[in-house]
């Protein structure tokens, strides 16, 4: 039965039909303690191909650091404590400041849904709450 | 337990069952706990042939099966020892007021303030710290300093408050600063009452910066030691099964890794040079309570018996207190889903109710919203209110441990007990607790464990009501959403720099200075000094939380596990 997660994410992927690894850079704050999550999406998208770092930040600039020195396409942020509007400002901010436009900004944990319309407009392009699938994630990484 | 003509009758009934079980049905089924231990369809006289009731006794009794009063809920029930905290100080206190309000009691219609704090606080830092942005107050109270502590407990009676604070390395900083507010407010510290969590060693299941093993433990053993001499009794040390339960790991792990550490906690402060009787009596267990029923039961049976069992014959403990097991609960949030909010009052009642009929101590029951939020003040009154209807309304309360003598449970609380032996001795093989931690062993189980449980869901191997079944359509029910106002962070802000600011600068750089040499004995393993006295000092100078924190980060080490 456990394998049957596995497989499905590895079909999406496959679909994708990408010409080299995607990296994805998750990480979280290293104050947040919910790390259930974002281990299991890590361990899921690893099996499923892609090549993954996962990393907590003290300071959100630390992100954008990071994913330039992985050469990470994706940056996937777990947050289940709140701050998650101030840590999308300051992603947005430091990649522009880089002027990076190909990194893709993705958000997992506990987002209210008021807070949704706001973290999209500054450009995250998926946000993936309580009962997201795999599959899904990797739909938004790939598309 | 049973004579041979019953036992006798037993095998022909069984054999019976069989036959017409058989004839009704094509198949067997196979069933197994949420923990992976194969269970019957039904359980009869010859599934409990060892049922001893020298394991077994009257609630009261070595080794504490059963219960660890005589009386478990009859003169007094468990402590509605409900979670709180979000904001500053007097948003908290305005949540304190209500649940008072509302009839949220301790033991002896006292009060009971299981508080926790802010992620800001429990990494040890001031509001003004650049790493805090966007997180203060949100998901506790935030506390940095002694004017927090006086606006939260201000006009209480401090004597009949038994306060709980949910915080890690920090512990032993705010314990000293409620040793001196206590002061201040005129009751010494041998009259105050509560709880500080004090134990460090979480990385396998609480991903955050912390202080590196050794050190971790030797500040556990800093605050059990200043207590067992001056605090008698105050409950130092609160080994939590609960977030490991949390980080994925099954109910028999919980159960094992809860006792090894605890045991390992025993033996660091046996080295340091204290006798398990002046300090054991004040470690207290929090457990969780998630959705098999009776394999969660059977584990707090499972558990007081262990407990007796281990610290009378292996570590010669006979004070009864040092056998006895106050278990706190708390209901799973891992259980709740934010899909169908509404269903988590049933889930958390059920939680609740198993809690209660396993003789739960004290009881956290979670509102329905926290899948979403915090609570709101009608999710949190709700969640109170559960415990009161069972406890007023049921029935369950006027006998003791009431599900004795079932052949399943009995049956299964013996299975829980040798599973979690086995671990131990697993741990034990491998080198000890502190191996199967620095190795990331432990937390390489309770991954494996966390995703085999999602690849269930994932499968409807498992079914969650609401998430992998019976899901609406449509429109999903709104619920109101707790939002904490942002501009507390200002408030704190500007409150600490006030704070920081009318102080005597250089008395309170003295009582830092001291605390940082204080500190390096500490870290050397020098035991002629106390760390409490050094920060209540730092404290009564005027010191915050994240200036004292950085000292011992400093000196101690501070980063990730893994």
């Amino acid at each position: 039965m456990a394998e049957g997660t596995t497989n499905q994410a590895k079909e999406e992927y496959g679909r994708s039909g990408q010409d080299r690894k995607i990296r994805v850079l998750l990480t979280k704050s290293r104050m947040d303690a919910h790390d259930r999550g974002i281990r299991d999406v890590a361990k899921e998208l690893s099996n499923a191909g892609m090549e993954v770092v996962f990393t907590r930040y003290a300071l959100p600039e630390e992100i954008v650091k990071t994913a330039i020195q992985e050469g990470s396409d994706v940056i996937g942020v777990s947050c289940s404590t709140g701050g998650h509007l101030y840590v999308t400002e300051r992603i947005q901010d430091c990649l522009e400041k880089e002027g990076i436009k190909e990194i893709k900004v993705i958000f997992g944990g506990i987002i209210p849904d008021v807070d949704v319309p706001k973290m999209k407009e500054r450009g995250v392009v998926g946000i993936f709450g309580p009962g997201s699938s795999v599959q899904e994630i990797i739909r938004a990484i790939t598309e | 337990m049973f004579d041979a003509e019953t036992l006798k009758k037993d095998l022909e009934d069984r054999k019976a069952w069989e036959r017409s079980f058989k004839k009704r049905y094509l198949k067997s089924f196979e069933n197994k706990t949420h923990s992976g231990i194969p269970v019957k369809s039904v359980y009869s006289p010859s599934d409990i042939l060892d049922f001893d009731l020298k394991k077994c006794p009257s609630p009261g009794n070595y080794p504490y099966t059963r219960g660890i009063y005589p009386a478990q809920y009859q003169f007094q029930a468990w402590m509605n020892q409900q979670v709180h905290g979000y904001g500053q100080a007097e948003d908290t206190r305005e949540r304190m007021d209500i649940l008072v309000k509302e009839g949220m009691e301790g033991y002896f219609g006292n009060l009971v303030f299981n508080l926790v704090l802010d992620l800001v606080s429990q990494a040890g830092l001031d509001p003004d710290d650049p790493e805090a942005r966007g997180k203060v107050g949100q998901v506790g109270v935030h506390i940095s300093c002694l004017k927090d502590l006086e606006i939260l407990f201000d006009g209480l009676p401090l004597k009949k408050v038994n306060a709980s604070f949910i915080v890690g390395e920090p512990s032993i900083c705010l314990l000293a600063m409620y040793i001196l507010y206590g002061e201040g407010r005129g009751v010494p510290k041998e009259n105050l009452r509560g709880n500080t969590m004090n134990y460090l060693l979480r990385g396998f299941n609480w991903d955050v910066a912390m202080y590196p093993p050794k050190n971790a433990l030797k500040i556990s053993v800093e605050l059990i030691r200043y207590c067992s001499r001056f605090m008698p009794t105050w409950n130092t040390t609160n080994l939590s099964g609960y977030i490991i339960r949390e980080a994925g790991a099954s109910a028999v792990q919980e159960l094992a890794f809860t006792l090894a550490k605890g045991m390992n906690l025993i033996e660091t402060c046996m080295e340091a040079g204290l006798k398990p009787d002046d300090f054991v009596p004040r470690f207290g267990f929090q457990l969780g309570f998630h959705n098999d029923f009776f394999e969660d039961i059977a584990k707090y049976r499972a558990l007081r018996r262990m407990w007796a069992t281990i610290n009378h014959d292996r570590y010669g403990c006979r004070n009864p207190k040092s056998l006895q097991a106050r278990i706190h609960t708390h209901t799973c949030g891992s259980s709740l889903v934010a899909q169908q909010p509404m269903n988590n009052i049933i889930r958390a009642t059920l939680q609740t109710f198993g809690a209660v009929l396993a003789g739960t101590n004290a009881l956290q029951t979670s509102a329905y919203d926290e899948a979403l939020s915090i609570p709101t003040e009608q999710a949190a009154t709700l969640a109170l209110r559960t415990q009161q209807i069972i406890q007023h309304e049921s029935g369950v309360t006027k006998v003791s441990d009431p599900l004795a003598g079932s052949y399943y449970l009995e049956r299964l609380t013996d299975e829980m007990e040798k599973s979690a032996y086995k671990i131990l001795d697993t741990i034990e093989g491998m080198g000890g607790f502190i191996k199967a931690y620095e190795t990331g062993w432990l937390r390489e189980q309770i991954a494996e464990e966390a995703l085999k449980w999602r690849h269930r869901l994932d499968s409807v191997e498992e079914v969650i009501v609401g998430l992998n079944r019976y899901q609406e359509e449509g429109e999903k029910v709104e619920v109101p959403h707790f939002h904490v106002d942002e501009k507390i962070e200002q408030r704190a802000i500007e409150r600490i720099q006030e704070y920081r600011k009318n102080r005597d600068q250089g008395k309170c750089q003295e009582a830092l200075n001291r605390l940082r040499k204080v500190a390096v004995k500490v870290e050397q393993g020098n035991r002629h000094y106390f760390l409490m006295e050094a920060l209540i000092d730092a404290y009564r100078a005027k010191a915050t939380l994240g200036e004292t924190m950085s000292i011992l980060k400093e000196i101690l080490g501070y980063g990730y596990a893994y």
